[in-house]
């Protein structure tokens, strides 16, 4: 992945599988990992963009790598399976733990940015790779609260998994902006300290800011914040491959072709539109 | 000796599903905004899974279902929108398509309330609010009742 220039893409979703099907320049989309059966038929929409030799990248929400205990050999194995099924040369999940004590908490939650959280990531990470025909890339989140006693700022943080386990890096933008914002650092100072040449690919997305606080919401416009971030980060690197995601909330084509040619001229690559 | 890392996890996912208070550390202002923005995300996942339960509730559902959820732990959309559906049922004010699309589902698939529901392999029948739904053969058809 991190060899191609991908330029724009989009994560590909049931509710919009017509409009992707319909994006002349689309070289490259993701699917949400967990929504693929591992064996019965792939969704209609995704076969035909394989077909047309659109590169399809599984993205995992479910694994909880950053969970202390032992990831489950099934999640992995069903990621494996997914990316053998798709031709993928990439798989993608989270530094975040989902699930805790038997009890799933339905989101990616952060994790403490401490050593031992580290080396439970680390030791995750290791195990899906081992599984794994494809790399991965590792995606930081976008949180709302942090841990108390933090032993490592999160540029450090995020490297040193990185360097631990070989893994590229997934930098979603819009994480950046809404954490930078929300904890009133400058996402600039993070941009110089993580390493982008790890980057295989970038998540572009929107949100929406309720009681002073910034939510990742997916289902609003990329703001314009973000999209100059984007051009702060070519400016500096510009990864190979960068998409949309949206969740809910669906705009109209015209709306979403607005975003992606966006996104596009932020970061320099053709429209895809 | 600092906690392990296993039980800081388990009792921020416990605090965050099961409305307990927040732990120790943790900003409340933030840890609430972040449990608020949990239950209304998956309102919207429930909603996708059982739209006329959704539509049912006009403009309150997010918050309905936030407020129902708020001390449940999600055991995924479709489960969370049937143990609330079965819920309604059972105090009969599941009413209209809510109704309908519920019958529709508890004539189509098995679910314990505990475990992952499954397809039925028999025929079943159920009754909604003036209508009869038929499953046969995994096929599901809504009978509705004359006048």
């Amino acid at each position: 992945m991190a060899d191609v220039e991908y330029g724009v893409g989009i994560g590909w979703r049931p509710e919009i599988s017509g409009f992707v099907a319909e994006l002349p320049g689309l070289r490259f989309a993701e699917v949400v990992a967990e929504s693929v059966h591992a064996h019965g038929d792939l969704p209609a929409g995704l076969s035909e963009l394989l077909e047309r030799g659109v590169t399809v990248i599984p993205h995992g929400v479910r694994l909880g790598l950053g969970g202390a205990e032992a990831v489950d050999p099934d999640r992995v194995r069903h990621l494996a399976t997914v990316a053998e099924r798709v031709g993928a040369p990439l798989v993608s999940e989270h530094i975040a733990f989902v699930r805790a004590g038997g009890v799933e908490a339905g989101h990616l939650l952060p994790l403490p940015r401490s050593r031992d959280a580290v080396d439970a990531m680390v030791a995750n990470v290791r195990r899906t790779q081992a599984e794994l025909a494809v790399p991965i890339a590792l995606e930081p989140i976008a949180a709302l609260f942090d841990w108390p006693d933090d032993e490592l700022s999160e540029a450090d943080f995020i490297t040193e998994i990185l360097d631990r386990t070989g893994a590229h890096l997934l930098l979603d933008i819009a994480n950046v902006y809404a954490n930078a914002r929300n904890r009133g650092t400058d996402p600039l100072e993070l941009l110089d300290k993580l390493p982008l040449d790890r980057i295989a690919y970038v998540h572009v997305a929107g949100g929406d800011e309720h009681d002073g606080l910034y939510h990742d919401t997916h289902t609003h416009a990329t703001p314009q914040p973000v999209l100059d971030l984007i051009t702060e980060l070519c400016r500096r690197h510009r990864p190979p491959a960068l998409m949309l995601e949206r969740d809910g909330d669906y705009p109209p084509a015209g709306e979403l072709r607005s975003e992606l040619d966006a996104i596009a001229a932020a970061s320099g690559y053709h429209p895809i539109t | 000796m600092t906690e392990s890392l296993a039980a800081r996890q388990a009792a921020l996912v416990e605090a965050l599903t099961s409305g307990k208070p927040v732990p120790h550390g943790i900003d409340g202002f933030r840890f609430e905004a972040a449990r608020t923005a949990l239950l209304r995300k998956r309102a919207g996942e429930v909603s996708r899974q059982w739209p006329m339960l959704a539509a049912s509730f006009g403009a309150r559902w997010k918050r309905e279902f936030a407020d129902w959820a708020a001390a449940r732990p999600t055991q995924g959309s479709l489960r969370d929108g049937w143990d609330l559906a079965r819920e309604l049922h059972a105090r009969g004010s599941l009413k209209g398509a809510a109704a309908e699309e519920f019958a529709g589902r508890e004539a189509a698939m098995r679910y314990d309330g505990a475990s992952a529901p499954h397809p039925r392999r028999t025929p079943a029948w159920r009754s909604a609010a003036g209508a009869v739904v038929v499953q046969f053969r995994g096929r599901v058809r809504v009978i509705r009742r004359a006048g």
